[in-house]
């Protein structure tokens, strides 16, 4: 359709749309732009007052009642009321409320998909002084920059390392896997010692498919954005990378079919399963899928992810918080940030959920560093990316996620999917207007 | 006095047209804001290029007319889906009505004592939340489910239903006719119980036997309620989304992906256009398939 009476026509899509389009415009809020300052003022050590209400998605902070009760006890006039929310749901809900302008003062995020909200009109910049960004893990902060402003501060970390069965790999005599090409013999060896598949693949086609294919694209020298800011999906390394991924299953190593991922421990435990590529939740899970207390550490055992021809690259994920652009105090919200950015409330996190701190020095505390079976989740988290930091990168992962399946089951090349990929990222481009 | 009762019928009926219309305020509204408006402002969306992103600023929607439109029909994906919602509605609505009507000749005519526990026990699969019917699907059709241990204890090894491009087809359509297939026993069994004895008498005595009443006498006789719930069924599968979303999310390679599942997914990554304009050839597709079968059958009823 022509442009030519493009302004009458948006009056009049306007006018058909205002009664849904209304509530979700108001997030447009006025002196946008203010936002970002005004809070940029430092926050001082006086006690927080007043009332905030927290967002966060179940999981992970299913136990944040019980951590943040210190600061309670700390702020007696503050009162936090944390809402969880069911982690399939949360950006939808999150996204629903901030458009009705009712969000919550504190969110939680997650560093690989928050780009969407990266945007003065939605959250605060985090004030000068609050916490000390080269404290934590460096793709995790920089996941909360766009054009050099924070605007969330990691809470927890994690990568996906190499989590394998020590004891079937003790019983073919192999040992770790280093390089892309020792991958399939690995997983061929731990199949010849007993399991039925060497790799328990995700299976779930959808955007952590995608991450898995896009950190293999950086092991193979890709990039997934170019420094100008144009997808790059289309390489050579991209296409490595889906022939990568895609070798587990036509080896043999892994199935298509499964295990889904409820059934991931289960399967692993029982030998059906020998390697997960997978975060490090699963060392502190594993025992209760056994049923048998240090089964973990009698038979399993950790690495890092076996180097392309650039290096062993993996991604960084986790939790972050920001406060709100709407928020009505927020003084007491960054004193809550700042509470649980600290070294010792990491820790006191890993304990009561297994979630790994964000901040690298609370990696010295016993607590963290008395579990060998972390070392390699350590050592990966130290060589990590941040996934592209534009608001479409969901859509492009689930796209990347479902040509790497037609790859897998043979109905596409890894040249004609990259090149699906690329096609498809550059129709939605970054999401920059 | 002749004037007056011209005067009072009016006052009645004005009365009576207020009554109507205080009855039916309460669905006026309801109707308006969640069916109407939000139709008109599908309609709306589907000709800008409108995004999740642009929620923040919704100044820079810009109208692009069919674009939407031509966009879809570009889309291998969409016109895939198209394909595999016309074969779950192919394959779908003719098994669900033949197992539905011959459950009810069965019970309209031999069990008549146990015609009650029947039509509950087999009215069931309607009624149960399909969340929870789709998870015990689910369950059973995984590769290592109780479909394949029970082909396993006979020797068979069965395929991995669900991951199979294939099969995850057949058994989402199996799904869907085990879901439907009571609603429409329920309205033959209705409609053979309104078929008077007396003709079935008339016939039998003439010499017609059981084939030959059924034939010439039920389904004739039949047609009204065969063409109810041939529309029913075939609206109910083009808007097929319940058995594919929760048994598959349209997978294994998209071929389970219905238009509604199409529409579902585009509003979740954020195309509300697209999303929009799809649903709105969904509306046309339900409108003119029901058309053809409303002309087609009314012939003949």
């Amino acid at each position: 359709m022509p442009n030519l009476s493009r302004r009458g026509a948006l009056r009049l899509t306007a006018a058909m749309a205002v009664s849904c389009a209304l509530p979700l415009a108001a997030c447009g809020r006025g002196g946008d732009d203010t936002a970002a300052t005004a809070s940029a003022q430092p926050i001082d050590d006086s006690p927080a007052t007043g009332s905030l209400t927290v967002w966060a998605a179940q999981g992970d902070a299913d136990v944040l009642d019980k951590v943040v009760k210190p600061f309670r006890t700390a702020n007696p006039d503050l009162d936090v009321k944390v809402t969880l929310i069911p982690n399939a749901e949360y950006y939808t809900k999150l996204q629903a409320a901030i458009a009705a302008g009712k969000g919550p003062d504190v969110a939680q995020f997650f560093p690989e998909s928050q780009a969407q909200f990266l945007d003065p009109s939605i959250l605060r910049a985090v004030p000068d002084g609050l916490v000390d960004p080269d404290g934590f893990f460096k793709s995790l902060w920089d996941a909360g920059v766009v054009d050099d402003v924070a605007y969330t501060v990691p809470w927890y970390a994690y990568t996906y390392a190499l989590v394998y069965r020590a004891d079937l790999a003790k019983k073919a005599g192999v040992e770790a896997p280093a390089t892309w090409d020792e991958m399939v013999p690995f997983f061929k060896a731990l199949q010849g010692a007993g399991a039925k598949r060497g790799l328990g693949a995700d299976n779930g086609w959808d955007i952590f498919n995608g991450q898995d294919v896009a950190m293999y694209a950086w092991q193979a020298g890709g990039s997934l954005l170019s420094s100008d800011g144009t997808w790059t999906l289309d390489t050579p390394a991209m296409v490595d990378a889906l022939k990568y991924n895609a070798s587990f299953f036509t080896s043999g190593a892994a199935d298509t079919a499964t295990p889904t991922f409820l059934d991931a421990q289960p399967y692993f435990v029982s030998g059906k399963t020998a390697t997960m590529i997978t975060g490090p939740w699963v060392i502190g899970q594993l025992d209760t899928a056994a049923k048998k207390d240090g089964w973990t550490a009698s038979h399993v055992a950790t690495a890092p992810l076996p180097a392309g021809s650039s290096g062993s690259v993996s991604f960084s994920a986790g939790g972050s918080w920001g406060v709100l652009a709407g928020s009505g105090d927020a003084d007491a919200s960054w004193k809550l940030v700042r509470y649980l950015s600290q070294p010792s409330t990491q820790v006191a996190q890993y304990q009561a959920y297994s979630s790994l701190p964000a901040v690298i020095s609370a990696w010295d505390d016993p607590a963290v560093k008395g579990q060998p079976l972390l070392d390699a989740f350590l050592t990966q988290l130290k060589n990590t990316r941040t996934f592209p930091q534009v608001s479409t990168w969901q859509q492009v992962a689930t796209r990347i996620g479902k040509e790497t399946e037609a790859v897998v089951k043979g109905t596409a090349s890894a040249e004609k999917a990259a090149a699906n990929i690329q096609s498809y990222a550059e129709s939605l481009g970054t999401g920059a207007k | 006095m002749t004037t007056t009762t011209p005067v009072a019928g009016t006052r009645r009926r004005t009365r009576h047209t207020a009554v109507a219309w205080l009855f039916l305020t309460p669905f006026a509204i309801v109707f308006l804001l969640y069916t109407a408006v939000p139709t008109v402002a599908a309609l709306g969306f589907s000709l800008t290029d409108l995004r999740g992103t642009d929620l923040r600023h919704p100044l820079a929607v810009d109208f692009t007319g069919l674009d939407n439109f031509v966009r879809l029909m570009e889309d291998e994906s969409f016109l895939r889906d198209i394909l595999n919602t016309a074969l779950f509605v192919a394959v779908g609505v003719p098994l669900t009505m033949v197992i539905g009507f011959a459950l009810a000749v069965v019970l309209n005519s031999g069990i008549r004592r146990l015609r009650g526990t029947f039509r509950t026990l087999f009215f069931a699969p309607v009624v149960t939340n399909v969340v929870a019917v789709a998870l015990i699907w689910q369950y059973a059709f995984y590769a290592d489910g109780t479909v394949n241990k029970a082909l396993g204890a006979v020797g068979l090894a069965g395929p991995n239903w669900l991951d199979d491009p294939n099969l995850a087809m057949p058994v989402v359509i199996l799904l869907g006719v085990w879901r439907n297939f009571g609603t429409a026993m329920v309205l033959f069994l209705a409609g053979l119980q309104a078929v008077p004895d007396d003709v079935y008498e008339a016939a039998a005595l003439d010499g017609a036997g059981r084939w030959r009443q059924l034939r010439h006498i039920t389904l004739p006789l039949l047609l009204p309620t065969t063409l109810m719930v041939s529309v029913l069924l075939t609206v109910f599968y083009l808007q097929a989304f319940d058995e594919p979303y929760l048994l598959t999310d349209g997978g294994p390679l998209g071929t389970t992906e219905s238009v509604a599942l199409y529409t579902y997914h585009q509003f979740g990554a954020g195309e509300f256009g697209m999303s929009s304009a799809a649903s709105f050839v969904m509306l046309v597709l339900v409108a003119l398939v029901s058309l053809v079968q409303f002309r087609l059958l009314r012939s003949r009823v």
